[in-house]
């Protein structure tokens, strides 16, 4: 599904190249749990930012579902991250004018979904997530638990193929955290790729896989 | 999708009120000032386009220079319209209007005198659109002792729009028949009248004068004819005519006229472009100028531009509590343009929003505007089938104008950088907005600069020395219906205690009448020396009356039993004649131009020289010949109970001539009068000046408030450091004032550039001291600081702890 060819990422301090990522190799098939660790500034949020076309890396090829990523236009670009991707943040980011509803909703806007479609899968996500409740409540009348969910149901809606969560429970305590994970490790099995970039090994033990950065290198895979 | 985002543009405007509020007042104000303007505009560019052969009618100017003396016309010699229409056949109809001051009419068995009176040739109708009510257009001024008069004029005296047929006694001698009645003149006409006498009843008009230049004359050409074609042959018309006419009053033939610097030309001038282009010597009333709609056009322009800036800059300056959202959405997979299109729409909302309140606020300052401009502009969405596009089009148009910007700009942001909290543009590297701010305040400045020079030259010419005392002098107007007995009232008035003095005469330096001789220095009447100047008719009291001076010489006086043909002249007239040594000198004055026949003047003084005309036009050559002329009389009075020695004045003037109307003015009026458009527009070019500084004001306020946010948490740590409040204050200050000063550097030459050239229509005017450009950065600065201490005092009051606990 992923294929990462010799990628890296720079910034010019002082004249001289600084390295996030170096030359980063790297194979990740479909229905993966792959978790990201490393110590702070190992470039693990600009690997998963990479992943996720958010940013762009200086060299080297990215291969998503055998479609050359870096050598696509912004648009296209868009085209298959609104199909296929689904983020997670660590802030949940959710919109504070919108409504729980509404921000679950936004990216089929973007998508041109009809109006009764959309409707129709919002009201599935919002079942499945057991938050009927509080659909019309805004981000800033829940607990950092209840935004995460709306966050995770808000990345899922669109039904993509690979979720990228940095950090999800990085500002959650232990009980939260732990269901958001058992989430996760539900959500993958019913076939979602899921990356996750995470401190905690804990965490880290609900993938198939670990991927340990150390400044700006693959340290080692298991 | 739109849906969405006009949800989410509500929902963000309610929630930072604040902001919503400058921004939608701030163009509520811009909008509303913008469509005061434009209906001025309007008003102004509609004038005569209510005739159906607007674009057919011209007027036949003159420019003439003869005897050192050059004359703008208005007005065209009496033959002038029926030749043209007889020699050119492209030539449809012409018409000609000639003033003769107003009529006396009986309305019962009262005396009443009316002013907006004018004789007509009959083919009035074929040339301007004056509907009938009653009566026949074909007709209706052929006989003399015709009158046709105006819907409002025939309710007034008959009770009835169905007049014809009635008569009215006119100056208690001649009865004239109403033959027509015609709707009233639009306020949009450059002449408004409400009688119109046949031209026939004037004999002046039968005289084939093609040297007196009287008669406003229009013509109609034909549809598809050139003017410039008509205009070109114009030369060889003046040979023909008016070459005899000289020969016969000179002695001389075109050709030495012409040699002499002489010159006559007439030209076409469109109908549609008198109202705002015409300020000519014999127009039928005051027009407008053309100026004042550039000037406001412009006004209007900057401040809906300044009331767009400051959307721009606020929109930006919040940039950083929208670059969140902006980020999540492209993350969320919206495009560039999705975001670009939400802001937009809600740009467009905020100013859809402002247009409302707008209208309100224009509806509220119509009357004022009116009342100010001396306008009847009606706000009316639905008669006006242009308004109301053309407002949802400058909604349009603003919203995306002050939307663009940030819409473009926030849009732009890359998602990673604000999900990670990195916001480049803090508010201290933004130069755009920093020049948006350096654009709002050179514009204020200038205004501010505007008003001031305005303001001092309608001082100036308030105290300006005039040559004559206005103050304290009571003008009766119209003192002919006494006849003999005028003179034996100028008597009995000086009596009365309280009068200082009067003076009896028809020619008055505020207002009066005028009349332009030639006046000739040497007994061959050799036209080279002669000097075209004012004679007026004054009798000895005159100058001691009106406080004029005398350089050298005596007044006219009984005792000199010669000084009926004594002449006094002022500094200009003895400057043209370049006497060393006036006194004595003999000059000839032509009593008729048929015989030729002069009578030979003697000087006897020099006036110092009174302005007579506006401050416009330098004092011209003017003489005083004594004689008796019953025109006016001025009284100056010295009283504490003016009042009361107005109703002495008046029961005097009751008992000599019963049953006339007794009409006066004060001098002082008279010649505020004459500057009375300058005042308006000075009164109008400082509420707008106003109305733009209260913008940039509200941009200023709503901008400093989000650079002491930005600022949090600097201002946080430096006060912990140690800063005072003061210390915090003058730091925020300063940048804002800096903005001031560059402002102020790029305003004044501009400033000064167009205050000169506005000055350049005054021949008297006041100068743009250095003190007006001080005065106008001071206040800018003031305004300024004080807008911006506002925010920056409540900023460096905060306690650091709570600006640095959340980083």
């Amino acid at each position: 599904m992923i294929e990462l060819k010799h990628i890296s990422k720079w910034y010019q301090v002082g004249g001289k190249p600084t390295f996030i990522l170096k030359d980063i190799n790297l194979t990740i098939k479909e229905g993966e749990f792959v978790s990201i660790m490393g110590p702070s500034g190992s470039g693990k949020s600009t690997l998963l930012h990479i992943l996720g076309m958010l940013d762009d890396a200086n060299e080297g090829e990215y291969h998503f579902m055998d479609q050359p990523v870096h050598s696509l236009k912004e648009k296209q670009r868009s085209q298959i991250y609104k199909q296929h991707v689904g983020f997670v943040f660590q802030a949940y980011h959710l919109i504070d004018e919108l409504t729980v509803y509404e921000n679950i909703e936004t990216p089929l806007i973007y998508q041109n979904i009809k109006t009764n479609e959309r409707k129709a899968m919002v009201a599935d996500m919002i079942d499945r997530f057991n938050i009927v409740g509080k659909k019309d409540l805004f981000p800033t009348q829940l607990s950092g638990g209840q935004q995460q969910l709306v966050g995770i149901a808000r990345a899922l809606i669109a039904k993509p193929k690979l979720l990228l969560a940095d950090e999800p429970t990085g500002n959650l305590n232990s009980k939260q955290g732990e269901e958001i994970m058992d989430l996760f490790k539900q959500l993958n099995k019913e076939g979602v790729t899921i990356i996750q970039v995470t401190h905690s090994e804990k965490n880290a033990g609900y993938g198939s896989h670990i991927i340990n950065l150390l400044d700006g290198r693959i340290e080692k895979t298991n | 999708m739109l849906k969405n985002y006009l949800k989410i543009a509500l929902r963000n405007l309610w929630k930072s009120k604040g902001f919503s509020a400058i921004n939608i007042i701030g163009l509520a104000i811009g909008l509303a000032t913008c469509l005061l303007i434009m209906l001025f505009v309007l008003d102004e560019l509609s004038y005569d386009r209510y005739n159906k052969k607007a674009d057919r009618i011209y007027r036949v100017d003159g420019d003439i220079k003869f005897g050192g003396n050059h004359f703008i016309l208005a007005v065209a010699p009496d033959p002038m319209g029926a030749t043209l229409k007889k020699d050119y056949p492209q030539v449809e109809q012409y018409v000609r209007f000639r003033g003769q001051g107003g009529l006396l009419l009986k309305k019962g068995n009262e005396n009443v005198q009316e002013d907006k009176v004018i004789y007509a040739d009959s083919t009035l109708f074929d040339v301007f659109t004056l509907p009938m009510l009653d009566g026949d257009p074909q007709t209706a001024l052929q006989a003399p002792n015709s009158l046709v008069i105006t819907a409002t004029t025939a309710l007034k005296y008959f009770n009835t729009t169905q007049a014809v047929g009635r008569t009215m006694l006119v100056n208690n001698r001649d009865n004239y028949k109403i033959t027509a009645v015609i709707k009233d003149i639009p306020a949009q006409s450059h002449f408004n009248f409400d009688f119109f006498v046949s031209m026939a009843t004037l004999e002046e008009s039968r005289r084939n004068n093609w040297v007196s230049n009287n008669f406003n004359t229009y013509v109609v050409l034909k549809e598809g004819s050139d003017p410039k074609k008509l205009e070109a042959q114009f030369d060889a018309l003046i040979d023909k005519y008016v070459g005899p006419a000289v020969k016969q009053i000179m002695s001389i033939d075109m050709a030495e006229f012409k040699k002499a610097g002489n010159y006559e030309k007439q030209y076409l001038t469109p109908l549609t472009s008198i109202h705002l282009h015409s300020d000519k010597t014999g127009e039928l009333a005051p027009n407008s100028n053309i100026q004042y709609v550039y000037i406001f056009s412009a006004i209007a322009f900057f401040i809906l531009l300044i009331a767009c800036v400051n959307f721009m800059n606020l929109s930006t300056a919040r940039s950083a509590n929208r670059a969140r959202e902006v980020g999540v959405r492209k993350v969320l997979g919206s495009l560039k343009a999705n975001l670009v299109k939400q802001f937009l729409t809600e740009s467009i909302l905020i100013s859809c929003m402002a247009l409302v309140l707008a209208l309100g606020l224009t509806f509220i300052m119509l009357p004022t505007f009116n009342h100010l401009a001396a306008k009847e502009i009606k706000l009316d969405l639905l008669s006006n089938p242009w308004l109301l596009p053309a407002l949802l089009l400058m909604v349009l148009i603003t919203g995306l104008l002050a939307g663009s910007y940030p819409a473009f700009y926030l849009s732009s942001f890359k998602p990673i950088q604000v999900i990670k909290g990195k916001l480049a543009a803090g508010f201290k590297t933004s130069w755009l907005r920093s020049g948006l701010v350096v654009f709002q305040f050179a514009i204020s400045i200038i205004l501010i600069i505007a008003t001031i020079v305005i303001y001092k030259q309608l001082n100036f010419i308030q105290s300006h020395k005039t040559g004559f005392n206005r103050e304290q002098v009571l003008v009766i107007h119209s003192t002919s219906p006494l006849g003999s007995k005028a003179k034996t009232f100028r008597e009995e008035v000086v009596k009365i205690s309280g009068v200082e003095n009067a003076t009896m005469t028809g020619y008055l330096p505020t207002n009066g009448w005028r009349n332009d001789n030639p006046v000739f220095a040497d007994p061959t009447l050799d036209q080279k020396k002669a000097v075209s100047m004012q004679t007026w008719d004054v009798d000895e009291q005159y100058i001691s009356t009106l406080g004029m001076e005398l350089v050298t010489g005596r007044n006219f006086s009984k005792e000199f039993l010669t000084d009926s043909s004594a002449i006094i002249i002022n500094e200009a007239a003895a400057k043209m004649y370049g006497f060393t040594e006036p006194i004595g000198k003999n000059l000839y004055y032509l009593r008729d131009i048929n015989t030729r026949s002069a009578s030979v003047l003697h000087v006897i003084g020099i006036v110092k020289d009174f302005n007579f005309t506006s401050f416009r036009q330098q004092v011209t050559p003017l003489a005083l010949l004594m004689g008796e002329n019953a025109g006016n009389t001025a009284i100056r009075i010295n009283s504490k109970n003016i009042p009361h020695l107005v109703t002495q004045i008046e029961n005097l003037y009751n008992k000599m001539a019963p049953g006339e109307p007794f009409d006066y003015t004060f001098m002082d009026e008279d010649f505020n009068n004459l500057y009375r458009t300058e005042q308006r527009m000075g009164v109008i070019a400082i509420s707008f000046s106003a109305l733009a500084i209260l913008i940039a004001c509200l941009g200023l306020f709503g901008l400093a408030a989000y650079a002491a946010e930005q600022r949090t948490k600097e201002i946080g740590i430096r006060k912990v450091l140690g800063a005072t409040v003061s210390n915090i204050t003058a730091m925020l200050s300063k940048d804002f004032l800096k903005l001031v000063v560059v402002a102020a550097v790029i305003a004044f030459p501009l400033a000064w550039w167009f205050m000169h050239s506005w000055l350049q229509d005054f021949a008297y005017r006041t100068n743009i001291s250095w003190w007006v450009f001080i005065m106008a950065g001071v206040v800018a600065a003031f305004i300024a600081v004080f807008t911006v201490s506002f925010q920056t005092i409540r900023a460096a009051l905060m306690n650091p702890v709570k600006s640095l606990r959340n980083e």
